[in-house]
């Protein structure tokens, strides 16, 4: 686990760069995360994933699941998956603020 | 063949039948009748499947139907349904002696056929007739008072009604009964094995019988030609990472080239039967290279060591504390102990098998079908995920079963990974139902501590330092080993104040067994070594044990171990609840003790401040206003045993001002909850429910906003119905530091000071626990029996764990070689229970679940010491230790 200050606050990430306290995420922390992970600029596409991803988390308190996304997003899966380095769960998720799908708090 | 007449439930039946098929089968497999239960591989040890043959309790496991032309029999289902039940089942109910609810139908049946000769019988009579049914929840006490309740139903003294709380009233600290208890009283609550699969073929593993070998060569060959054989499924047929990752990807779904354990899965076998699977998983011909087997952490840490995982060491996890100066205060103190101790390895020993379910669900055209997994996980999101990594395959849903029992032990997959591989391969709906043995096999066990401890105080007897290195024993793979460590530092210095602490944990990879949570995870090992050496350290000073703790309790304002101040620590007022039954106690032990004899009484304390909600925990719970008016509450919030659904549904209930049948719980299915965490840690009242009260005070007050009172207003407002609540921990990012230790600790804490009072055979070493008094202080009590519940179960596996349980890899097969505690062994219980309202508590509540665990170990050995004078320092304590402790080999 790590601090960083990212995009104007101070901010916990975990060992493979999740964010902790998922409530912090904001949409300039994105960007950033996203020129970071070699992505750069983040387009609409990439915007429409991650705030679907986003507003469902928040809604249900899950990620949605990949036909879900597909459903909600109106993209094929394998666009979304190349569109984010690590894809959908590593990736997209990643960016849009979401807990880390493989840790179990221990 | 044979042809059999039986009246089944007042139901007259003729089967052509195999003589020497049981009646257990008869029921379960071809009436599908759901109320008996298997657990123990039909070796009549654990009195699930009891049922009433021509009056008498009979174990339908051991009772062939070829012996029954004629007779009478009458399963929990005949007696009565939810809608309409029983008296017996309702009294069950309504004494809260329903957890898991597994070994409810075996108890209810042999009460029955009790009650049906004498409705009046006293609790000896009730001991003997239930004395063949195994409950690892309750410690029998409730279902003690269960019968005894029936019996007054009975003989008309009283009715269900009259001992019913009103459901209009008050909802908090009132015995409500459990939502799910008349479904598990009347037999009707699926279990894993229960769920209707149309199709299923049955699933078979072969286990390694090497500790730790090179895989050679698998040749399926012959196995693949017997009857009913679909297919034999090894690593390579599995397309994902075959890992199951907790914290690190060390455990397969199959063994690839290499197994590290006695049991350790190799193949699997699909069959039409479980029989063909069984036989042909046998005539699997797998040729291994042994490699040097790591017996123990201490031959895994020498130099030479061969190491178990390529890419970890096998010191796979450590982590000092160190606070103050320990060592100048030890050298300092007008008083020390300085001993060793040790805890066994030990199976939680929940009564269900390790069953799972799993098939392809069809999806809309042109989706991939949905993998759906049917199993007993308290912790339904991430074991999905481990799944979807481990298999390679995304498109899937985890649904809860009722469990038969947790204890820790579900916090990690076992025939998940298996059932849900084959079901993928093979395409075909897959029920796996692994026998007892396997059950053990497959799962974690609690993780041994050896343990060097020091402990100083000052002429006054303030404590003045603890010293503390232990190893712990993680077995073949990690799961979540570190937090054991870690867990045992967070509490290391227990209900006390202790200045200075200089501790290290170590963690190391061996050949044995593998180690997970288990209830207490950690506490229960180190608490044992802390609770000795302070019984130990009143007898050097000379000061009665209850002074020597109550003088050296935390005070609010003081630090724990890891430097946390708390805030709250009414610890000194259960002592203070628990004098008069001390003062009792020894002078009941006094007067046994001046008769002489072999036999000598003794009375022995225990304490402990159990964590709650540790640094990083999180949850969330989703509410919905419906359109009647009632709620909906959505959280992937396991509940095998512990009482969640009465929790959240009385909470709910009270805050909204809705009657109880008005909640409606969602919680088992992945599609639909929110992901919450596992329920473990004693932290679902504390974490969860605290998340729910966020949410339902987030849709009250949009509701206030716009002064609605109904659903409609709410929509016609424009306002959402549903409305997401969390709970996090204040320490949202923060660990103990990796080089002291210091930092954060639980949140909250449940106290605890528990009181063993046992007899000890000076002459055969026997002990026999004659009663355990629990005063606990959890906060505001949700629901009594609930909390009692757990006290009482906790006491008796705590008693169990003290005296007689060890799991042995190798020679643990089943409930006779693991010594389960019985009815017989239960011992009398009493529980006082304050409640100070925790400030940050879900309405001022904290969790209980693990705590009695963590006291009755140290109580009962100390009692041992008063009654003779035999410290026992490794457990468990059998005869044979409290003799060579007696100096009697």
């Amino acid at each position: 686990m790590q601090m960083r200050s990212l995009a104007g606050r101070d901010v916990f990430f975990d060992s493979e760069g999740f964010l902790v306290d998922p409530s912090q995420w904001s949409e300039e922390m994105a960007d950033q995360l996203a020129r970071e992970s070699g992505i750069g600029r983040l387009e609409e596409s990439h915007w429409q994933v991650i705030r679907f991803i986003r507003e469902y988390y928040l809604q249900n308190g899950r990620a949605p699941l990949h036909r879900e996304l597909k459903k909600g997003s109106g993209m094929p899966l394998m666009e979304i998956e190349g569109l984010f380095p690590g894809g959908i769960k590593m990736g997209a998720r990643l960016l849009a603020g979401l807990p880390n799908p493989r840790s179990c708090g221990m | 063949m044979k042809k059999v007449r039986l009246t089944i439930n007042g139901r007259a039946q003729q089967f052509v039948i195999d003589p020497k098929r049981i009646l257990l089968d008869l029921l379960r497999e071809d009436l599908k009748l759901t109320g008996a239960k298997q657990s123990c591989d039909r070796k009549g040890q654990c009195g699930a499947c009891t049922v009433i043959v021509n009056g008498k309790a009979v174990r339908s496991c051991l009772t062939k139907v070829g012996e029954l032309d004629g007779a009478e029999v009458i399963t929990v289902e005949g007696l009565g349904t939810p809608q309409n039940p029983h008296l017996i089942q309702e009294a069950f109910v309504l004494s809260g002696a329903i957890q898991c609810g597994f070994c409810t139908p075996g108890m209810i049946m042999a009460a029955k056929a009790l009650l049906d000769e004498k409705t009046n019988p006293s609790v000896d009579e009730i001991k003997t007739a239930l004395r063949r049914i195994l409950c690892r929840c309750t410690g029998y006490k409730k279902i003690i008072e269960a019968v005894q309740l029936a019996g007054r139903f009975l003989r008309k003294e009283l009715t269900p009604d009259e001992v019913r709380p009103d459901p209009n009233g008050p909802k908090i600290g009132v015995n409500h009964p459990r939502p799910s208890a008349i479904l598990k009283a009347c037999g009707v609550a699926e279990f894993s094995a229960d769920v209707k699969v149309q199709g299923a073929a049955e699933l078979a593993v072969v286990h390694s019988p090497q500790a730790h070998a090179l895989i050679k060569s698998i040749h399926t060959a012959v196995a693949e030609k017997m009857p009913g054989v679909i297919g034999i499924m090894t690593a390579k047929d599995i397309k994902g990472t075959n890992r199951l990752k907790v914290v690190v990807a060390d455990r397969p779904v199959l063994c690839d080239t290499t197994v590290r354990y006695i049991g350790d899965p190799v193949a699997a076998v699909l069959a039409e039967t479980r029989e063909q699977a069984v036989a042909a998983a046998q005539a699997v011909e797998v040729a291994y290279e042994p490699l040097p087997v790591i017996k123990s952490p201490t031959e895994g840490l020498a130099k030479d060591a061969i190491q178990i995982h390529s890419d970890q060491p096998n010191l796979c996890y450590s982590q000092p504390q160190i606070r103050g100066d320990a060592e100048a205060a030890l050298a300092q103190s007008a008083f020390v102990v300085e001993s060793d101790f040790s805890t066994q390895m030990n199976h939680q020993a929940p009564l269900e098998p390790e069953v799972c379910v799993s098939y392809l669900e069809e999806g809309d055209e042109g989706e991939e079908p949905t993998l759906v997994v049917i199993g007993r996980s308290i912790n339904i999101h991430f074991h999905l995920g481990m799944l979807q990594g481990a298999l390679g395959y995304e498109n899937m849903r985890y649904e809860e079963a009722y469990a038969g029992g947790q204890f820790g032990i579900k916090i990690d997959i076992t025939s998940e990974g298996l059932a849900a591989a084959a079901a993928l391969h093979f395409r075909r709906p897959v029920r796996f139902i692994p026998s007892l043995t396997e059950s053990m096999y497959l799962s974690p066990k609690r993780h041994p501590f050896d343990m060097k401890i020091r402990l100083g105080a000052d002429r006054q007897g303030k404590l003045t330092a603890l010293a503390m290195d232990y190893v712990v024993d993680n077995g073949a793979y990690l799961s979540a080993g570190r937090a054991m460590v870690f867990r045992a530092l967070y509490m290391l210095s227990g209900s006390y104040y202790i200045p200075a602490v200089k501790a290290l944990g170590k963690l190391v990879y061996t050949n044995n067994p593998w180690g997970s949570a288990a209830r207490g995870a950690g506490p229960p090992q180190a608490n044992f070594a802390l609770e000795s050496a302070m019984d130990m350290l009143a007898k050097k000073i000379g000061m009665d044990p209850l002074e020597f703790r109550l003088i050296n309790s935390l005070k609010p304002g003081q630090p724990k171990s890891t430097g946390r101040v708390v805030e709250q620590w009414p610890f000194p007022e259960l002592g203070e609840a628990i004098r008069p039954h001390y003062n009792r106690a020894k002078r009941e032990a006094e007067d046994f003790n001046r008769k002489g004899g072999p036999v000598r009484r003794g009375v022995g304390l225990g304490t402990h401040a159990f964590g709650i909600s540790m640094s990083g925990d999180s949850a969330n719970v989703a509410v919905e206003l419906e359109p009647d008016g009632g709620l909906a509450v959505f959280a992937a919030a396991a509940d095998p045993g512990e009482g969640n659904d009465s929790m959240f549904i009385q909470i709910a209930a009270h805050l909204m001002d809705l009657p109880m049948s008005k909640i409606r719980l969602v919680t088992r299915s992945t599609d639909r909850t929110t992901a919450t965490g596992p329920a473990a840690g004693s932290r679902m009242t504390y974490m969860v429910g605290g998340a729910m009260v966020d949410a339902i005070q987030k849709l009250k007050s949009a509701m206030a906003e716009v002064k609605a009172t109904t659903y409609d207003q709410l929509k016609a407002a424009g306002k959402p119905t549903r409305y997401m609540g969390t709970k996090k921990n204040q320490d949202a990012a923060v660990t103990i530091d990796p080089t002291t230790g210091l930092g954060p600790s639980f949140e909250s804490e449940v106290h605890s000071i528990q009181m063993a009072e046992v007899e000890v055979n000076t002459q055969t070493g026997d002990v026999n626990v004659v009663k355990v008094t629990t005063a606990v202080d959890a906060g505001t009590v949700i629901n009594p029996q609930n909390l009692e519940g757990q006290l009482e179960g906790g006491v008796d596996m705590g008693i169990g764990y003290a005296l007689r349980e060890e799991y042995v890899a190798g020679q643990t097969k089943d409930w006779i070689t693991f010594r389960f505690p019985t009815i017989s062994t239960a011992c009398e219980m009493e529980n006082i229970i304050r409640e100070t309202p925790r400030v940050k508590g879900t309405l001022g509540a904290t969790g209980v679940g693990e705590m009695t665990m963590v006291t009755t170990a140290p109580a009962v050995t100390n009692a041992i010491a008063n009654a003779c004078g035999a410290r026992v320092r490794h457990l468990p304590a059998i005869p044979a230790k409290v003799l060579a402790a007696l100096g009697k080999s």
